[in-house]
């Protein structure tokens, strides 16, 4: 039992570091620690070049221009994260009514915006930090 | 009996679209040590396997935990469906070394019986989890979290298989384990409410898992030690939680609790279980759990702690 305390607390201590212990200290935007909007413009390039490509929702981006689609997405990410952009586009319900788009494909597209951000060498943690902002468009997105 | 339920729940849904799923890695966690999605210690609220809304997943596991004198093997299958409902069937083993059934005869007999076999207690347990409400996920600009419902009904295999002397005699006939314990019941009904929230990006861009689950159960010692007892045959509520922190794209490490009734008392005393675990989800379609588990007191064994393994497939 003493040994398995004294190991639960050498694991809250790990814990705690982790958590706590590199944390940024200046007030840099998330917008511009990862390099503005030349870094949004290429992680969407390399996304939507993927999503117009992908057999299950592909179609739904038919006839909608990629670099239309490039421009909104970008400046509606650097609106959310902190960037000196203000998204003037379609609201999402709008853009989305009607095509009564799923789940599923919310998932597949959200995995190529993940893997367009790792790919252009954004961390783990500002992944994470822009999929906070982005994950609550789920709502308005999808089943409308 | 829970096969044939498997089966006719395969072929229902057979029609549906399956692989493992298009939820995100790691968001459905793992199958806990009673069957169902969550940590290795307690449920959460979310569904197990990575189906959305549209999709049904299968997940299937074996898992190990090592504890001195007694060690536990079990092994299941489960549905997500619709990423609405979870069912499971799981198949608990809990093997005692003939080291710790002699010295229980030593103790009855005041030292006439020495020696006995080994012995083991099985337990079958089918549950079903359904989603309340929330979206423990992507709801990220509330503090909502994901909340679901979850029942497990449990059946000691073993509440009345006698304990054997190596000769093959009986000395207790029709007296298991868990009856010799004090139990009262070889099967009860577990009810369980799950409240679960990842924050992504918190803290400090990592993501956090926090559950909390609130359990009313008559179990002693999670059924293996059989239900209730003479004297006391209510429910209690019982707490369990997770934290976990997804350190990598593919690496969770935690820590859980989960406080018992304690109903039996004596050799059966229970105390809070704790773990700490690290989960790697290379892909959807496997993960691999370690976790150093504390059950505390087992009968005869007052230090009760081991290392746990446990492998997960979807499909």
């Amino acid at each position: 039992m003493i040994i398995s305390r004294s190991l639960f607390t050498t694991f809250f201590l790990a814990f705690a570091m982790l958590t706590t212990g590199c944390a940024s200290t200046t007030e840099q935007s998330l917008y511009d620690e990862i390099g503005g909007h030349d870094t949004l413009n290429t992680i969407y390039g390399v996304a939507i070049t993927r999503i117009y490509n992908d057999p299950t929702i592909g179609h739904y981006f038919k006839g909608v221009p990629k670099r239309h689609l490039r421009e909104q997405l970008v400046s509606q990410t650097c609106d959310l994260i902190g960037g000196p952009c203000e998204y003037d586009g379609k609201t999402m319900i709008e853009s989305h009514k009607g095509l009564n788009i799923q789940e599923r494909d919310f998932y597949i597209l959200v995995e190529y915006v993940q893997s367009a951000m790792r790919d252009v060498g954004l961390t783990y943690q500002q992944e994470n930090k822009i999929l906070q902002k982005l994950a609550p468009l789920k709502t308005d997105t999808v089943y409308l | 009996m829970t096969r044939k339920i498997l089966l006719i729940l395969s072929l229902l849904v057979s029609s549906v679209h399956a692989d493992s799923g298009s939820r995100l890695i790691a968001s459905g966690g793992i199958t806990g040590f009673e069957g169902v999605a969550g940590g290795g210690l307690t449920p959460w609220a979310f569904i197990g396997g990575y189906a959305s809304k549209e999709e049904v997943s299968y997940s299937a596991n074996i898992q190990y935990l090592s504890l001195n004198d007694y060690s536990l093997s079990t092994a299941g299958l489960s549905v997500g469906i619709f990423d609405r409902v979870e069912l499971s069937v799981q198949r608990q083993k809990l093997d005692i070394s003939s080291g710790l059934t002699s010295n229980v005869f030593a103790l009855l007999t005041d030292g006439a019986i020495t020696n006995a076999n080994a012995a083991t207690i099985e337990q079958d347990i089918i549950a079903a989890k359904v989603k309340v409400f929330g979206d423990g996920v992507f709801a990220q600009d509330s503090w909502l979290p994901q909340v679901s419902v979850g029942a497990q009904y449990k059946k000691n295999r073993d509440f009345d298989t006698s304990l054997l002397l190596p000769d093959g005699s009986a000395p207790l006939p029709n007296t298991g384990v868990p009856k010799l314990l004090g139990a009262a019941d070889d099967s009860g009904v577990d009810v369980y409410v799950s409240a679960t929230k990842l924050w992504l990006g918190i803290p400090n861009g990592f993501n956090l898992l926090t559950n909390l689950t609130a359990r009313y159960t008559k179990a002693n010692t999670f059924g293996l030690l059989g239900f209730g007892s003479a004297t006391d045959d209510n429910a209690t509520l019982e707490w369990e939680g997770s934290l976990a922190l997804l350190i990598s794209p593919t690496t969770a490490i935690g820590t859980e609790f989960r406080t018992q009734s304690n109903r039996l008392g004596g050799l059966a005393e229970e105390n809070t279980a704790v773990d700490a675990f690290i989960a790697y989800f290379p892909n959807k379609s496997v993960s691999i759990t370690a976790a150093y588990v504390d059950l505390g007191n087992l009968p005869l064994q007052e230090d009760s702690s081991g290392f746990y393994l446990t492998v997960n497939a979807n499909f």
